[in-house]
Parts: structure tokens; sequence; C-alpha cells
């Protein structure tokens, strides 16, 4: 048994979208509830098929809010799975341990969700501290990520003057997707310095938005999945990588690099054969960081790949398809690995990657979940049927 | 006026740290089995497991790995400093540590600056390592 013998052997069959942004008086609980109902009648599902539920992790309940534990979310949903998994702090593993569940034969359909009201609740705007940081005003993800930031510009010459790319390529995503936070709401080169410093480096147009909403995906074999409604997409390859080191220490190569490696060699490719990516993008820079270290460019050379549009509709080289996390919606790895997912199904209207977009037909699209400070990755690679 | 920043959480790990710091010493572990020293305060050594440190203290000299200037906060105590610079200092014997860099302004702090500890006696029991250029 080999990770290579489940490539092709799976697939993404079902996406459950709900409303996003800010949607005023709706609980956690709620989305999630309506992106895993999305997602079984995407499919073409019944309640009754779904067989193992994986939630991302759930933040500290406030306003009186239950906290969405996945026996609550199955007691809502009607289900009874066979087996059930919630993680705590953002390690990156759901898709290949659904993917085991599914190969041991423990289950046929896997439902996969993340949701938050995050947007009304305030809930991820709060200094959650690690360790003593809070004695030094140094609060929250946010500023571990500024940190790490501010590392790779010393080291690999990186900075604000490639993270605009990555904003202003994400922000025309965007503008092409009606549902995206920011549809409507250009970004310039201009607009981007003019933006305010946070914690500097980053600047406000670097860091993702806090949403309400939620999305969910279904995961079952290639073989059930061609008798259902959608086109599958095929999972290639997936692979993790954690680098389990202290938070302090941020040399890179992050959890990328290794996940990326065994997600290609799991999916027999190269990277040449890649015709876009969905990115994790808490910030702008964690793309940046994390397509160098799958290879796409080396150490110095970020603004030579990135500019003249290498990733906007038209680039050679399309990434975060949806707006991404920082445009579209946050929603962890789920954001980019249902908006590849949906992209290969060729459901994406406007912004749909093919000639309506002036890019390559996508046949296989790589995605990234990214956890802890570059701590915990997961690479999936996604192919059309 | 009483202090109002948040103040260092002691646990059975961290209480000699903060014991030292009382005495302007900059204590950290140094593992008796294989010389390690070590950041965060742990029960074992990273490295080699074992549970046998020893405190010693830290020449307080080391250079700015790197650093984040701070426009906003989530507590309004630190509202007045704003901007400030919080930074991860890379201490001669090795371990990397979460500070504030104190008498420069933002602009002025780099990767790689030599820096030095000081001390600021916070309230009656408890003084915080903080770092200034190298004099």
């Amino acid at each position: 048994m080999d990770l290579k013998d489940l490539k092709d052997k799976y697939a993404i069959a079902g996406i459950g979208y709900t409303p996003q942004g800010v949607v005023p008086g709706r609980t956690a609980l709620s989305f999630y509830i309506e992106a895993c109902a999305n997602a079984i009648k995407d499919a073409g599902l019944k309640s009754d098929d779904i067989d193992g539920l994986i939630c991302y992790r759930t933040f500290p309940g406030l306003l009186g809010e239950d906290e969405v534990t996945t026996y609550l979310l199955a007691e809502h949903l009607g289900i009874s799975p066979t087996t059930l998994s919630q993680e705590a702090n953002c390690c990156r593993g759901q898709l290949l341990h659904a993917m085991c569940w599914l190969e041991l034969g423990l289950c046929k359909h896997v439902l996969i969700v993340y949701a938050d009201n995050a947007a009304t609740s305030g809930r991820l705007d709060v200094g959650h501290t690690a360790a003593d940081n809070g004695v030094f005003g140094h609060f929250g993800y946010k500023s571990r990520y500024a940190m790490a930031a501010r590392r790779a510009m010393h080291l690999y010459g990186t900075g604000p003057h490639v993270w605009r790319e990555i904003a202003v390529g994400q922000r025309q995503w965007a503008n092409l997707n009606p549902i995206a936070i920011k549809y409507n709401e250009p970004l310039t080169y201009e607009d981007y310095d003019n933006s305010a410093y946070t914690e500097e480096p980053f600047r406000i147009e670097d860091l993702f938005i806090p949403t309400d909403g939620g999305r969910a995906c279904i995961v079952t074999s290639l073989e059930r999945a061609h008798n259902l409604r959608n086109p599958p997409a095929v999972i290639m390859g997936t692979g993790q990588g954690n680098p389990s080191r202290d938070y302090t220490c941020m040399e890179q190569p992050t959890g990328a690099k290794l996940s990326g490696k065994i997600a290609l060699e799991m999916a027999s490719i190269k990277l040449e054969d890649i015709d876009a990516c969905e990115i994790y993008d808490c910030f702008t820079s964690t793309v940046d960081s994390t397509l160098k270290d799958y290879g796409f460019y080396g150490p110095g050379e970020a603004l030579d790949w990135f500019k003249g549009g290498t990733i906007t509709p038209g680039g050679r080289m399309p990434v975060n398809t949806s707006g991404g996390l920082l445009y579209e919606a946050y929603y962890m790895g789920l954001g980019p690995l249902t908006e590849a997912a949906m992209q290969l199904m060729g459901r994406c209207g406007e912004r749909q990657l093919g000639p309506k977009t002036n890019t390559k037909q996508p046949e296989i699209i790589l995605c990234s979940d990214n956890g802890g400070l570059y701590q915990t990755c997961a690479t999936t690679i996604l192919r059309r049927l | 006026m009483a202090y109002e920043k948040p103040l260092p959480r002691v646990t059975a790990d961290t209480k000699p740290f903060w014991e030292g710091s009382k005495e302007h010493q900059l204590r950290f572990q140094k593992c008796r089995s294989c010389g390690h020293v070590r950041w965060p305060a742990s029960v074992i050594c990273p490295k080699c497991y074992s549970d046998q440190p020893d405190w010693i203290v830290s020449s307080g000299k080391g250079k700015v790995y790197s650093f984040v200037v701070h426009h906003r906060t989530f507590d309004k105590a630190f509202e007045q400093e704003l901007p400030y610079v919080a930074a991860l200092v890379e201490l001669e014997e090795g371990p990397i540590f979460l500070s504030s860099i104190v008498d420069l302004r933002p602009e002025e702090v780099k990767i790689n600056m030599p820096v030095e500890v000081t001390w600021k006696d916070i309230t009656q029991e408890f003084s915080i390592p903080k770092f200034k250029p190298l004099s």
C-alpha cells in the first residue's frame, strides 16, 4: 500500500455555498448547517448517504452561541455518520483523513465543512496571544505572520513590492465573482501602496477579512462520483508537510515544500503540468512563501515571476480565481479546494478559467491549505475528469 | 498609576525565568545532557529529551531576528505607544526571544541589528526584559 495507490481513486463530488460576507443575526452553526445541506444536495445525495463528517476547527462560542460540534451539526442535519472528526487548532489533514476513511471502507461519502459568523461576531478580531507575547503588545495571528513576512523580506528579497502584485491580481479575480466580498471594489497598485499599515510590514490590503458564511464539500470514490450530479473533480495527489518547530523559528521552507513534493509525486506530474493554483491566502505573503516553496520561483525571483499579470485573468498561471480568502471569503482550506473543484467542473461563470478569462483550459489545479505559522500544510492536486 | 498591560503568566516552566528577571538576569534553560540552550522553557530538552536543565544567565546581547511595527493594538493600554516595535531577538546563547525594541524609532530598526537587554520594572512582582541598541 502506497499513497500513489490512491491516485485518481477519489473525487470531490459536491460543493455547498451559503450567503456570505456580512450577514447579521446568524449563528456560526446556521452557516455550518446550510453549507452541509447544500453540498449534499449539490452532489445529488440524500442525508442518509453521508457516513463521515469532518469539521475544520471552530473558534470559541460568543454571544451565548452553542459550541459547534460534529454531533450537534449531525443532529441538525439528521445524519448519523459512522465516524466524526473535528480538529482544534488548524492542523491540516482533513482531505487525506477523508480519503483514508473511504479507503478503509468505513465511509462512502465524507462531508467536510468550515463555517463562521466571524464578520458580525468579531470572533477572529480578538488578540489571541501565544505564551507571554501580550506582555510585549504582540497580539494575534496577524502579528505572527507579519513577523515571518519581515524575516522573508530579509532572507528572500521579497516584500510589499511583491505582495501588491498578489493583492492587485486577486482583486481582479474577485471582481469577476459576484459573491466575493470585494466584488465591485477594484484595487490599483496606488491603492495598495496608500493603504494603511496594520502590523507592518502588513497593510490592510494584505489581510483576509473575517467572513460570515460557510463552505462544504463531499468526498467520495471516483466510481461513485460518476453516478452523481456533477462532473467530479478527481483527486490526483495529496500530501502533508508539518515542520513542527518552535513558532518563533520561522526559517523557511514552509510545510508547502514537503507537502507539494509528496502531492506531485503521488499525482505523477511536474509543476509544469499545473494550469492554475488555489493557494491558502490568509495574507498576501502566504501566497508568496507558498508558491516559492512549491518551486514556481526561487529566492529573489518573486517580482520577476509575478510582474506582467502572471496570476491575473489572462495570465499564464492564474492564482486564487475566486478572489481567494483575501477577497472572496474566508473558509480555511475549503476556500482553495472548493474553488479548484468548481473550476474543474466548469461552474465558475464569469471567472471560469479557459476562453472566458483568456487563460488555459484547466486540466490540473494545485491547492494549498496552511495552518499554524506555516507549521502544518496540505497540498492537493485535482484534475478534470 | 496601576500597570494596565498584560502581566506574565507564570507557570512551573517559566517561574525561574521571571524570578531571574526580577533580579535583572535573563535566564534560559541549558540542557545538562546535550548543552542545548532553549526557549520557550519546557520540561524536557527538545533535542535529546533530557529533563535535567540548568538555568544559565544570558549575556543579554543578541541581534534582531525579525520585527513588526504595530500601528494598531488589541489592548488599549498600548495605544499611547503606537507605533511600537515587537521583535524577535536572537541571543548570543542561541534562543530566540520575543520582546520589545526601545530607544529607537520604528523606522530605525533593522534585522541583524545588535541589541542588548534593558530592564523595565513594571510592578512589585515583575521586571520585563526589553531590548535597546547595543551601546
